[in-house]
């Protein structure tokens, strides 16, 4: 089936280097599609030009100079840098915890996913190891299931509006999503909270509750069952 | 040949064929020139340390990318970076332009700066990288329908922009 003036136009504004059969039959189908094709091309001409920055003349240099290192270096100076940039990472966090009194925990879930939500996302990738998971939810008397441990490629210890839970990312079919939990804070079971082109969609569970966030295109509804099935919360000495 | 020489020879290969691209994502990712050369020389630190791990080397390209992504997101967690004036900025042009085509670059630039992250990043795999729409969606986990729509807002957006400052050049009702 052919491609229709529509479809093509939105086609080259997403892929104008497209060069699949069908395209390229439509790119010179009519002088219309012709011309489409070439405003495309003369744009993304324009794109790469103005992304082709040269990086500093001594970048290469530098890299190259890294291959002089050992590979493995184990001395006191970067464990001691890493220990003081960890003391400095958590007071930064302590401070921020502390200079938050949110009114709501709708106003905590969209403070919070602004603070550090999209860097959280950007740093997942990598399936966690159980053990990291089961620590971090044991200690907030809670426990996830396989269906949702074995998609968690992210996660922390959160501040919430009662203390302390955890930060989440899943990977779903539909993208990567947040989920934070809060052990000890209830919320309005299904109220759905839009910030900043997200939705977080809160919901109660046995003890605690959770909030489900996801971009716009998500459907964070689909993670409900998910969430309320594997994730055990209340249980001491979990 | 050693196998510790071979090792450097398969980094010095990688940092030959990626830097350039690494330090051009990085900048338009960050906006800031400073901060973009220190996230390719970690990214490059971080690679050289975890070689061995690299068993394919056509994956070399989205595994740096993997690194530098995350590199990013550590430095975003600790401090929000500050986006520098492109003006600052020392852009070394390999052409001569003409002051029309200078302005209408200059916008450009600015206006890829000024998208949201959602946008700009697929648009500069796709772009910076040379990733089809399937490598992108792998590489951020979101669909490819998402991808799709996500590249064409960026370039509509741009569009706009540039029109909206009066450079519509060829571009007008392309999208």
């Amino acid at each position: 089936m052919s491609m229709n003036f529509s479809e093509f136009k939105k086609l080259m504004g997403a892929d104008p280097k497209n060069r699949d059969p069908a395209t390229l039959r439509a790119r010179n189908s009519s002088p219309e599609f012709e011309a489409a094709a070439a405003e495309a091309d003369a744009f993304e001409d324009k794109l790469q030009a103005a992304l082709r920055i040269q990086p500093p003349t001594d970048l290469l240099n530098q890299i190259k100079g890294i291959s002089q290192q050992p590979v493995r270096q184990r001395s006191w100076i970067p464990f001691a840098l890493a220990a003081s940039l960890l003391i400095a990472v958590g007071a930064v966090a302590m401070v921020w915890q502390q200079s938050h009194q949110w009114d709501s925990v709708e106003a905590y879930v969209a403070d919070h996913y602004a603070h550090d939500g999209n860097a959280a996302v950007a740093q997942a990738g990598e399936k966690l190891s159980e053990q990291e998971i089961t620590k971090i939810l044991a200690s907030l008397g809670a426990t996830a299931d396989k269906q949702l441990s074995g998609s968690i490629e992210f996660i922390k210890y959160c501040p919430t509006p009662d203390g302390k839970g955890a930060h989440m990312v899943v990977s779903t079919d539909q993208g990567p999503m947040t989920i934070i939990f809060m052990p000890k804070t209830r919320v309005n079971d299904g109220e759905m909270v839009k910030f900043d082109q997200m939705y977080a969609l809160l919901i109660n569970l046995e003890n605690g509750s959770a909030a489900i966030i996801g971009e716009q295109s998500q459907s964070v509804e689909s993670m409900v069952a998910v969430v309320r099935d594997s994730l055990k919360t209340g249980i001491v000495g979990a | 040949m050693t196998s510790n020489t071979e090792r450097t020879q398969r980094f010095n290969e990688l940092a030959e064929s990626y830097s350039t691209d690494l330090y051009r994502y990085a900048m338009w990712t960050c906006g800031n020139d400073a901060l973009a050369k220190d996230l390719v020389q970690e990214t490059f630190l971080r690679a050289w340390r975890a070689l061995d791990s690299l068993n394919d080397v056509a994956s070399a390209k989205s595994w740096l990318i993997t690194i530098l992504r995350r590199e990013y997101a550590r430095t975003f967690e600790r401090k929000v970076p500050k986006f520098t004036d492109l003006d600052t900025v020392v852009i070394v042009e390999d052409e001569e332009l003409e002051p029309d085509e200078r302005t209408e670059r200059d916008l450009l630039r600015k206006g890829i700066l000024n998208l949201e992250p959602k946008y700009r990043e697929p648009l500069l795999l796709q772009v910076v990288f040379g990733h089809s729409c399937m490598e992108i969606s792998e590489q951020l986990g979101i669909t490819q329908s998402a991808v799709m729509t996500q590249l064409f807002r960026a370039r509509e957006k741009l569009r706009v922009q540039l029109q909206k400052d009066g450079v519509t050049g060829n571009v007008h009702e392309l999208f």
